[in-house]
């Protein structure tokens, strides 16, 4: 019997119906804050979708590819300022954006080139010092202003919804890319990677180019988040954006919600946004308490995280009946 | 420069060589034994730094002898949390990722603990010696700093008679060198393995204990000493308690007259950036090398 694939439409059909979902939630999304406008709530929203962006754009690297970074702080704070400075000089912001995008690839071509070279953990060590490093010098350098931080100067009102659908799009190409990635050739040697870096190379799959394909790719969506971030804050400084704090957010929240998978992350994101607005604003002095103790959980009890219980648990009520 | 520079700046590197290394041992030995890199190693230091203040400033115990007390608290610590945790990661001849993520949840939450009980304002230890010095003709070198010294070196010196001397230490070789022979041979990996950790937490208590006699400390007291003790047991090849020794020198004296050349602000940069390229250059550490330089000569 011939096995030639399905007519187009019908494979659209099928498609779509797997999206449905998806598209169930962006349309909410993009009606929210219409029919919710407090503020303070569409802020939530605001922020939870780049943390979303970030989340899913760290997982390309570190969940497909399997290469734990420490250090997506320095992309995520070198796409805040070039766009803090390009909007200074009177770029338009969202060229800006794409500016960020740039500079965060190019930068993750430097930090790549080299600490490719290393395996696994040693990867994620040398990710701790590189971003240390750059933190040290964003912090001694004159013309951002060092230590003191940089002022964003925007000569048009502040419109929050503006920020609000910037973030849902960038949001939903990170996802979009996610979710393509996984179904190309090139998701596949990523997850071989993850498997097994020599066996991968067995099979033609070259790690190296691989590694930093899916590393410039996660620089440039981290930068592009930092770039619209440090527009809504209209102030950044090295400590804030190039902190070691935003680096562990970044790779909190896809470990948190499942790694490697696609909605894992974006669960994460949305877990952390909740947790980090929510919780912390009641409970500051337990945060890191909270995000420690929910990493221990995690590798010693369900490493799938919270998309892993939630199938193992669908799994087991499916076996009862 | 003139000479009597020099020299003040080879003592002053000394002295923080010896420090370096306390610091970077502990870390070593747990590598070595189980493969898994403490990321929580700052957190041990900073508890370390405020068990040591609690001593000083409740019951007036010298800083010093504090530290050493220390010691033992902290190998309890260590072999406790062995038991809850770290016993259940899976075993292998690689470090892992669960296990670095396993050790950096562990720093969180150390850290949080130490804002919870501390609060979050700079402490330090000050006593009747922290500002005297001490001459050596036209050497000056800070009182504290060499006793400190003193100190760091003979824990060093135990833990090398230890290591080589007894049957614990033998096992501890035998199971650095290959995990399977050692268990072949009737080594009790996993009870070695918790007093190693044990061990290993415990040093890290004793290098905070004694590094809060020089520098202020706060909850977050720890990150930039965690990444110069990755530099150091990086050159010392990872495994070596020589190693470190050799390790914590060089990166000493890198810092110390790297000041010569780079701007103070950019110091931390510096010993960050000697990681990168020493993990990429050198990944054998100094050992490989002078591995290498006896194999081609």
């Amino acid at each position: 019997m011939s096995t030639s694939p399905a007519p187009l439409p019908i494979r659209l059909l099928a498609q779509w119906r797997t999206f449905a979902p998806s598209w169930m939630i962006l349309a909410g999304l993009a009606v929210m804050p219409l029919l919710l406008s407090s503020p303070n709530f569409i802020r939530l929203l605001f922020v939870t979708l780049l943390w979303i962006t970030t989340s899913v754009a760290w997982n390309l690297l570190g969940g497909f590819a399997g290469q734990i970074s420490f250090g997506f702080a320095v992309f995520y704070g070198i796409g805040a300022y070039t766009t803090a400075l390009s909007m200074n000089a009177g770029v338009n912001p969202f060229i800006a954006f794409l500016v960020s995008a740039i500079t965060a690839a190019a930068a993750s071509l430097l930090v790549g080139l080299p600490t490719f070279r290393l395996r696994g953990p040693y990867f994620a060590i040398a990710t701790i010092g590189i971003s240390e490093a750059v933190r040290v010098v964003m912090t001694n350098l004159s013309f951002t202003g060092g230590a003191s931080g940089y002022r964003i100067v925007e000569h048009r009102a502040f419109r929050q919804l503006d920020h609000y659908y910037t973030a849902l799009v960038l949001a939903s190409i990170a996802v979009a890319f996610s979710v393509f990635i996984s179904r190309t050739r090139f998701g596949l040697g990523l997850n071989a990677i993850r498997q097994d870096e020599d066996a991968a190379a067995g099979l033609g799959v070259n790690p190296y180019a691989y590694k930093l394909g899916a590393h410039a790719l996660a620089a440039a969506l981290t930068g592009m988040v930092g770039g619209v971030f440090s527009r809504y804050a209209a102030f950044i400084h090295p400590q804030g954006v190039f902190g070691f704090q935003t680096s562990v957010h970044i790779l909190l929240m896809p470990v948190i919600g499942g790694i490697a998978t696609i909605w894992g992350p974006v669960l994460g994101g949305v877990v952390f946004g909740i947790v980090e607005e929510q919780i912390i604003a009641s409970f500051p002095e337990i945060h890191l308490f909270i995000y420690g103790s929910m990493l221990i959980l995690i590798i010693l009890v369900e490493p799938g995280g919270i998309l892993g219980a939630f199938r193992k648990l669908l799994r087991r009520i499916h076996g009862r009946r | 420069m003139t000479l009597i520079e020099f020299v003040n700046l080879l003592a002053s590197a000394l002295l923080l060589a010896g420090i370096y290394a306390v610091m970077s041992v502990g870390m070593t030995v747990i590598y070595g034994v189980m493969k898994i890199v403490n990321l929580a190693h700052a957190g041990f230091m900073m508890l370390g730094a405020y068990l040591a203040l609690e001593l000083f400033e409740r019951f007036r115990i010298d800083p010093i002898l504090a530290a050493l007390l220390v010691f033992p608290v902290m190998f309890v610590v260590g072999r406790v949390l062995h038991w809850l945790l770290v016993r259940r990661l899976p075993t292998s001849d690689q470090p892992t990722l669960a296990s670095l993520l396993l050790m950096f949840g562990l720093w969180l939450v150390l850290q949080n603990l130490g804002y919870f009980i501390w609060g979050n304002a700079d402490r330090s230890i000050y006593t009747s010696h922290t500002l005297s010095l001490l001459r050596f003709g036209a050497v000056t070198i800070s009182t504290v700093r060499l006793v400190v010294f003193g100190a760091a070196v003979a824990c060093m010196v135990a833990l090398h008679l230890i290591l080589n001397h007894t049957w614990f230490g033998r096992s501890v070789r035998a199971l650095i060198q290959n995990r399977y022979a050692g268990q072949i041979v009737g080594v009790d990996d996993q009870k070695t393995a918790s007093i190693t950790f044990g061990l290993g937490i415990g040093f890290a208590g004793l290098a905070g204990a004694l590094l809060a006699s020089l520098y202020s400390f706060n909850p977050d007291f720890g990150r930039p000493f965690l990444i110069r003790a990755f530099v150091i047991i990086v050159l010392g090849g990872l495994e070596s308690v020589s190693g470190v020794a050799i390790g914590a020198f060089v990166l000493a004296f890198v810092e110390t007259f790297g000041i010569l050349f780079v701007p103070a602000g950019y110091q931390l940069a510096l010993s960050y950036g000697l990681l990168v390229v020493v993990l990429i250059f050198l990944p054998g550490g100094v050992a490989a090398l002078t591995a290498k330089v006896r194999r081609l000569a």
